[in-house]
């Protein structure tokens, strides 16, 4: 049996993390994971990250992986792949499955970081061919480069939902409605927003009827339902779709953490259920810890860092470090962590209804209800004011941990403050220079530059666009509104790529003056006739 | 305290989804899980070894919380409180000549 200080399971964000910084304490570490390809979910993350520039924000998913990878392998760690670990035992045993073997291996110290699994809804027809899990569809498009279907209808409207959503849309296929029977958008506005805004419908307080079709889907039924999750009979609504996305939560894989006899009680609010893990992520049982989304569901960026805290916590429980560089160097860590669980999607504030900003702005109602923000409800929110000449505006409306546009605008026009949370305000004095570094570094693309005086009755906006071919300069079509509706015709004027921006094109779209505060996306006149 | 037989949950009551497949591995529907409950199986440990459900291929990644949900449901209680099945080895499919080829283990 083959000895190692330190064995983690699951080659995801935390894993790595966790046996970057162990082995980089000493401590000889190896890494198992069930996949073919390391980096759990980060390779499959395509957007780019929220949070500060400590969480990597701004970075697009999988050049995190890349990062994460290289720090393992210069650390000095075992990554070992189509090795599904079997069992966990007690006295930190495991059994992998290595080729047509099954080989025991045993650590000093054992970190479960095996993430967690798609939560699946049943309802009349889900088991047929076109039903799939919203990580399915990520894989088939992000790693496979295959559409999953021509037109999905999307259960769940929580980040991962949305964030699917966003990516069928980029690989070309047509999202038909994002339903969730919770009343209200369950991930973050901005997500939601640029969704509607290409014209995509959400329906919430909705579910699914049934999957219609003999050997595959061919369309879905919806129907709007009460507080009690009963059916509101007159309310069906039909879609033609031949593929149904289900985003309906994950849950943590305790599984081997319970076989090692750690305690593990069901909490809904981790997900299902989840170690009980001290500051370190230590487990009931001595030696074994737990990182990342086994230990309550949350995102990649605090995994990371759960990660790394459970790996320095590791080494100091085999001695490789002291109680006090443990504290020193956590510290910082914790203080990450944190942060990112602030604001209105903090893991404390799961369930609750929440109707104002911590400014005490009332938030958006059609954003939670419609997924965009009404036209009587911008101008309330700090990002979005009124200027001559050119300045962003920034749709930003929720207090999540990000604030990488403060970072991106050298003029000092966009301030967050030190609290993360706080909704980014423009400030009238600075003078914008259009260099649109704020538009390409908000992950959640809701920083657009305007100028309503860019031509005697025409405005100019630029926005984010994300989407392939790009339309030339020159280009006619029509813009649309936050809501998808068309308002009127615009004309590109200017498209600006660079290496600076990552991927994320800046369309600058001439449209009517009084448009400028209404215009907020750029469908070309011939992708519609391509799609037709 | 939450497999307590004395207590009463009603009659079953037969509805039009009970045809629906929940455990798709052993083709289980929502009718089988919701009589077996109604038959004396309180637990999802007992749902699991009276019908199969969660104890194929998948072993139960798919259909545990669902078949909880439903069980949780028929009972009137939280499913956070339904006690879950055990976890054994091993955790993925793994066919016999693998478990026969073992190596390393201690003697």
């Amino acid at each position: 049996m083959k000895r190692y200080d330190l064995i983690v399971i699951g080659a995801g964000p935390s894993g790595l993390s966790a046996a970057a910084e162990a082995a980089s304490k000493g401590l000889r570490t190896v890494v198992f994971d069930e996949n073919e390809r390391p980096g759990g979910q980060l390779f499959k993350q395509i957007h780019k990250f929220f949070g500060s520039k400590e969480h990597k924000a701004k970075v697009r998913g999988y050049n995190i992986g890349k990062q994460l990878l290289q720090e393992a392998a210069d650390a000095g760690v075992d990554v070992v792949l189509n090795a599904p670990v079997e069992g966990l035992y007690p006295d930190h045993e495991v059994t992998v499955r290595i080729g047509d073997s099954l080989r025991h291996f045993k650590g000093d110290a054992v970190i479960a970081a095996t993430g967690a699994s798609e939560n699946m809804a049943a309802f009349k027809g889900w088991t047929l061919p076109g039903v799939i899990g919203a990580g399915a569809a990520q894989t088939m498009m992000n790693l496979h480069g295959i559409k999953p279907g021509n037109k999905v209808v999307m259960l769940g409207s929580g980040n991962v939902g949305l964030v699917v959503s966003y990516q069928l849309l980029q690989a070309g296929v047509e999202v038909a409605a994002v339903v969730d029977a919770l009343p209200h958008v369950g991930g973050y506005g901005v997500h939601a927003a640029k969704l509607a805004r290409t014209g995509v419908p959400f329906y919430l307080s909705h579910t699914i009827v049934e999957a219609e079709g003999e050997d595959r889907v061919k369309g879905v039924t919806i129907a709007e339902i009460d507080n009690k999750f009963n059916f509101i009979p007159g309310t069906e609504k039909h879609f033609d779709a031949d593929t149904i996305c289900v985003a309906v939560g994950l849950s943590p894989m305790s599984q081997l953490l319970k076989m090692a006899e750690c305690d593990v009680p069901d909490d809904p609010s981790k997900g299902g259920q989840a170690p009980r893990v001290g500051a370190f992520g230590e487990t009931s049982v001595k030696g074994v810890f737990a990182a990342g989304d086994v230990s309550g569901i949350e995102e990649a960026s605090s995994a990371m860092i759960e990660g790394r805290i459970t790996g320095l916590a590791a080494a100091e429980s085999l001695g490789f470090i002291t109680k006090q560089e443990l504290e020193a160097e956590t510290a910082g860590l914790e203080n990450q962590l944190a942060s990112l669980r602030r604001g209105m999607f903090a893991p404390g504030n799961k369930g609750r209804k929440i109707t104002e900003t911590d400014e005490g702005i009332a938030l958006s109602e059609s954003l939670l209800t419609q997924g965009y923000v009404a036209d009587d409800e911008i101008a309330r929110f700090p990002g979005v004011t009124k200027q001559r000449g050119i300045h962003p505006v920034i749709e930003c409306t929720q207090n999540i941990p990000c604030n990488p546009c403060q970072d991106a605008c050298r003029k000092g026009c966009i301030r967050i403050g030190k609290d993360i949370t706080s909704l980014p305000a423009v400030d009238t004095d600075s003078q914008c220079v259009g260099c649109g570094l704020c538009v390409a570094a908000c992950s959640g693309q809701a920083v657009f530059l305007v100028d309503e005086d860019y031509e005697e009755g025409y405005a100019s906006v630029t926005l984010p666009y994300e989407f392939l071919p790009l339309p030339e300069t020159g280009a006619r079509g029509t813009a649309l509104d936050r809501s998808g509706a068309p308002v009127c015709e615009a004309e590109v004027v200017e498209i600006r790529t660079s290496p600076a921006f990552d991927h994320t094109n800046l369309l600058t779209m001439k449209v009517p003056a009084d448009m400028a505060m209404t215009a907020r996306f750029f469908r070309n006149q011939k992708t519609e006739s391509e799609a037709c | 305290m939450m497999n307590d037989r004395s207590r009463d949950i009603g009659p079953f009551v037969p509805a039009p989804d009970d045809d629906m497949i929940v455990c798709r591995c052993e083709e289980i529907t929502k009718g089988e899980i919701r009589r077996a409950v109604h038959d004396g199986m309180y637990t999802v440990t007992e749902i699991r070894r009276w019908l199969r459900a969660g104890m194929g291929l998948c072993q139960g990644q798919t259909c545990s919380k669902l078949v909880k949900g439903i069980a949780a449901r028929e009972l009137g209680i939280s499913p956070a409180l339904l006690e879950p099945a055990s976890s054994r080895a091993p955790m993925r499919p793994t066919e016999m000549k693998v478990l026969g080829r073992e190596e390393g283990a201690c003697a």
